[in-house]
């Protein structure tokens, strides 16, 4: 083998049971390169990076690191060969501090002692420093700045990844595999990291990072492997593709990325929230006066940086947080104050932004997740005690095909949880639609989606539309905001700090409002700004 | 970090693992149980023969395993019913406790036919037992206090509760501590032997109707949804409220119910001891059967094999009665230890979940 590659991974297939998860695929990474590898959830991505990172054995199929063919029983050996990876759920213990985090794992340390046999070690210890020291040798060659003495749990999200990567580094790694860096960042964030990226390149580390975002490709990768049903489609230089021609790599079609919005009239209000106050989780404000309309067949787009209220207000508006101010009006009725079940009852529908936590029961099966919004009130029941658990069937075999739901063997068996991220979604959509709701509320319905799931969801969300409801759609996905809204709202720290167009706007003057809360620093924004 | 195997293994077997579990349980429990029978000088092959061939091959022995059941299976599905919600009942030997005193209070002071007497004190006997359920049931929906310590705390109220009625207002006219005799019109009649009386057949209208009302009705559809994610199914607009105290008053009355039947079907008089821990080896009932009202039904069978025989081989062969209660502890002991494998195994998480309950609804 030749020396050039940093990693090759040969006719590498991973089945688990039935599941074939890598069919005979093979990967060459070169040294110092930037490597993505794209595809739609469930195309194997992950699985191939474990198999690299010593997680899982493959079925078959040889693995060469430097030209050298290595065979990995855990992670530890990979580590040894040089490999680190830093998942996509950060594996960090919070109540501990980003050094002893660091060097967790490490049997020669004197970070942390307990007793009087510690404190001595850690006092009168030739190296004590020398984690501390190469911590902080580390941070600065790769501009990771961090305090190695805070909480993990008091690190935001992306501090907590410089830790994960960090961690990696600390094992003296040549290559860092990164499991979809940037769907747990913000914009600002994301930048920080792909700065990181390019960082770890100059010093010589060769990364290879998964996604199913097109534009981190563009922006960051040298080559691009694209992985569709567990198998290898192509490996190509990014300079030498397109967005669009990737996309239909990835999803084996043509993919619509501007999508036909036909302009429908609005029609009467729907929704009418004013003044609304909520507190958060943690009983701190997190809405502080939001006046809110949404009429009938018009989407209104929320944009916001994360953490800025929308989760509150979404609940709040299907009256599972209480209240604290203000008044909630569905088609005229004040509903203030009322519970879930007479808010669902009249005509609303609810995308969760987490969909594992509060869309789906994971463990009951796709006809039970399918039914929860019509299971009662003649849905199913037709007003009996008894439910008919095979119109319940019949009714999630329609939503399963109208949504194209993939992965379910039998709407009665197969858990929910079973189905990929993309299939739960559009499970949950179909749940939430399929009732014809006079109005819609999103939060993130196509986050963390691959692309062929997000295009079919704009295209119902637009449908649903054009049928009469109005829509509320929480996202942080600019282009999507700009794409699918009638009227756009910025939610800056609880309140609604500006109101649009798409047309009267663009995502540079989303972006400063969504960051400041007002348009101080708007003005040497050129208005015309390219989308 | 995982070696490939225990994947692997999750996704070929998992019938296996499902219906093996429970059976590999009692399998090793009975195994380990050997060790102290071989210490005494007793052999396990014998004891386990009297217990599971011989007991059950005579009518008589059918019949104390049916009664000793009944009770078990009872008060496992008020067990099973809270858990299917995600709730754990702690409580139902207080339960049981409340609505025997209850039963027999009523059956000592009032005259009636035994055609109502009896079902007025069973049925008064599920309403007390519901009731006093429903206590941790409202603390958690309303306070969010912790079922587990409230119900088990309850359950210690109504022990002390009753051994002070036995002393004091309901204490009977021989000194001991218990009850007088119940009228003849309140004991339910026996059938084909001595010891077996005619209330076991609320067996199968309470199987029938526990089955019912998981798999089929409404409410069975939001405990399960509760059960499975409540967040989830608030957001669905089940009302936690209600499905928390609802289960845990059928829970309560079920309990309830069985240590009425206990009294009024075995023992003609209420007093002290009257349950042999019923209440707490039904968590362990709920436990080993926890995939359906069916498996509850065979694990209550199980301990009820266990508790009837160890009394008879106890009494006959003066083998020490302890010992059964030691085979009983060592298949609670075994069945933790098998779920909290079957948990660590979820938490690796995996693409599958064979391992998690079945849903109810399903074929």
């Amino acid at each position: 083998m030749d020396r050039d590659h940093a990693v090759r991974m040969e006719n590498i297939t991973k089945t688990f049971g039935d599941v074939v998860a890598n069919d005979e695929v093979t990967l060459s990474v070169k040294k110092g390169e930037v490597h993505a590898l794209l595809g739609e959830n469930g195309a194997g991505k992950s699985t191939l990076m474990n198999i690299l990172y010593g997680l899982y054995s493959p079925t078959s199929g040889n693995i060469w690191i430097n030209g050298e063919k290595k065979h990995f029983e855990n992670p530890n050996n990979a580590m040894d060969a040089g490999i680190g990876m830093v998942h996509q759920h950060f594996k960090l213990i919070p109540r501990m501090s980003v050094l002893e985090n660091i060097v967790l794992g490490e049997r020669e340390t004197t970070a942390q002692r307990d007793g009087i046999a510690g404190y001595l070690s850690q006092l009168f210890g030739r190296d004590r420093d020398g984690p501390r020291n190469q911590l902080t040798q580390l941070a600065e060659q790769y501009g990771l700045e961090i305090n190695p003495d805070a909480k993990v749990w008091e690190l935001g999200v992306g501090e907590q990844q410089r830790v994960e990567i960090l961690k990696a580094l600390y094992r003296d790694i040549d290559v860092l595999i990164l499991d979809e860096p940037t769907a747990v960042l913000t914009p600002g964030e994301a930048e920080r990291m792909f700065e990181t990226i390019s960082t770890l390149v100059d010093e010589g580390l060769t990364v290879i990072f998964i996604t199913h975002k097109l534009w981190e490709i563009e922006q960051m990768a040298d080559r691009v492997t694209v992985l569709r049903d567990g198998k290898a489609v192509d490996t190509v230089d990014v300079e030498d593709i397109d967005r669009n021609d990737l996309a239909e790599l990835m999803v084996g079609r043509e993919v619509l990325f501007d999508i036909e919005k036909q302009p429908v009239s609005p029609g009467q209000t729907v929704l009418e929230a004013s003044n609304l106050h909520a507190d958060d989780n943690r009983s701190l404000p997190a809405l502080t006066g939001v006046d809110l309309t949404v009429s009938r067949s018009e989407i209104v787009g929320v944009a916001g940086v994360s953490g800025n209220g929308q989760r509150e207000l979404a609940e709040c508006l299907i009256g599972f947080r209480p209240l604290t101010d203000g008044q909630i009006k569905i088609d005229g009725e004040d509903l203030t104050g009322c519970s879930p079940k007479e808010i669902i009852d009249s005509d609303v529908s609810f995308i969760p932004e987490d969909r594992h936590a509060h869309g789906c029961a994971a463990d009951l099966s796709v006809m039970h997740n399918a039914a929860t919004k019509v299971y009662r009130n003649g849905g199913i029941d037709s007003g009996r005690l008894l439910l008919d658990y095979t119109s319940m069937a019949d009714y999630a075999e329609d939503i399963v095909d109208g949504f194209d739901v993939r992965g379910v063997t039998e709407v009665r068996q197969t858990p929910a949880g079973t189905l990929s991220g993309g299939n739960l979604q559009k499970l949950i959509l179909g749940r939430e639609m399929s009732r014809a709701p006079s109005l819609l509320i999103a939060n993130q319905p196509t986050r963390g989606v691959d692309v062929g799931a997000i295009e079919h969801i704009r295209e119902r969300m637009l449908e649903q539309q054009k049928d009469g409801t109005g829509v509320l759609l929480i996202s942080e996905d600019l282009d999507e905001l700009l794409d699918l809204s009638d009227r756009i709202v910025v939610l800056y720290e609880g309140e609604i700090v500006h109101e649009t167009t798409p047309e009267a706007t663009n995502k540079r003057e989303l972006g400063i409002y969504m960051s400041s809360g007002s348009a101080a620093t708007i003005k040497e924004a050129p208005a015309a700004e390219v989308r | 970090m995982i070696p490939e195997i225990s994947v692997e293994r999750r996704k070929n077997v998992p019938q296996w693992l499902a219906y093996g579990a429970p059976v590999f349980t009692i399998l090793a429990a009975l195994l380990v149980a050997a060790v102290p029978l071989l210490w005494l000088n007793i052999s396990p092959i014998w004891v386990y023969w009297e217990l599971f061939i011989s007991q059950p091959s005579t009518i008589g022995g059918v019949g104390d395993v049916l009664t000793t059941g009944l009770p078990l299976f009872f008060a496992g599905l008020a067990v099973y019913i809270p858990l299917k919600a995600g709730l754990w009942n702690i409580g139902a030997e207080g339960q049981l406790f409340v609505g025997a005193v209850v039963g027999s209070a009523i059956a000592l002071h009032v005259q009636l036919p035994a055609v109502l007497l009896i079902p007025t004190i069973l049925l008064a006997a599920s309403i007390a037992g519901a009731l006093y359920g429903a206590i941790p049931g409202y603390l958690r929906a309303e306070h969010n206090v912790n079922e587990i310590i409230s119900s088990l705390m309850l359950t210690f109220a109504a022990t002390t509760f009753t051994g002070y009625l036995l002393r004091g207002p309901l204490q009977g006219s021989g000194g001991q501590t218990a009850t007088d005799r119940l009228p003849d019109v309140a004991l339910i009649p026996s059938v084909l032997t001595p010891r077996l009386h005619v209330g076991v057949g609320l067996v199968i209208l309470v199987g029938v109707a526990a089955t019912l009302l998981l798999n089929r009705t409404q409410l069975g559809y939001e405990i399960t949804f509760i059960g499975s994610n409540s967040t989830a199914a608030v957001q669905s607009g089940i009302s936690k409220y209600k499905i928390y105290i609802t289960v845990f008053v059928i829970g309560g009355g079920l309990a309830g119910l069985a240590g009425m039947v206990e009294v009024a079907g075995v023992h003609g008089r209420l007093f002290e001891d009257f349950s042999p821990g019923y209440g707490f080896t039904a968590v362990a009932v709920a436990l080993l059967g926890r995939n359906g009202v069916g498996r509850v039904f065979a694990a209550a069978l199980f301990f009820g094999l266990l508790t009837a025989g160890g009394t008879t081989i106890a009494v006959t062969q003066n083998v020490p009665s302890a010992l059964i209660d030691v085979i009983v502890a060592l298949t609670i002991l075994f069945l933790l230890t098998a779920e909290f494998v079957k948990e660590h195994r979820i938490q690796i998480g995996s693409a599958g979940s064979e391992s998690a309950p079945r849903p109810e609804g399903s074929t």
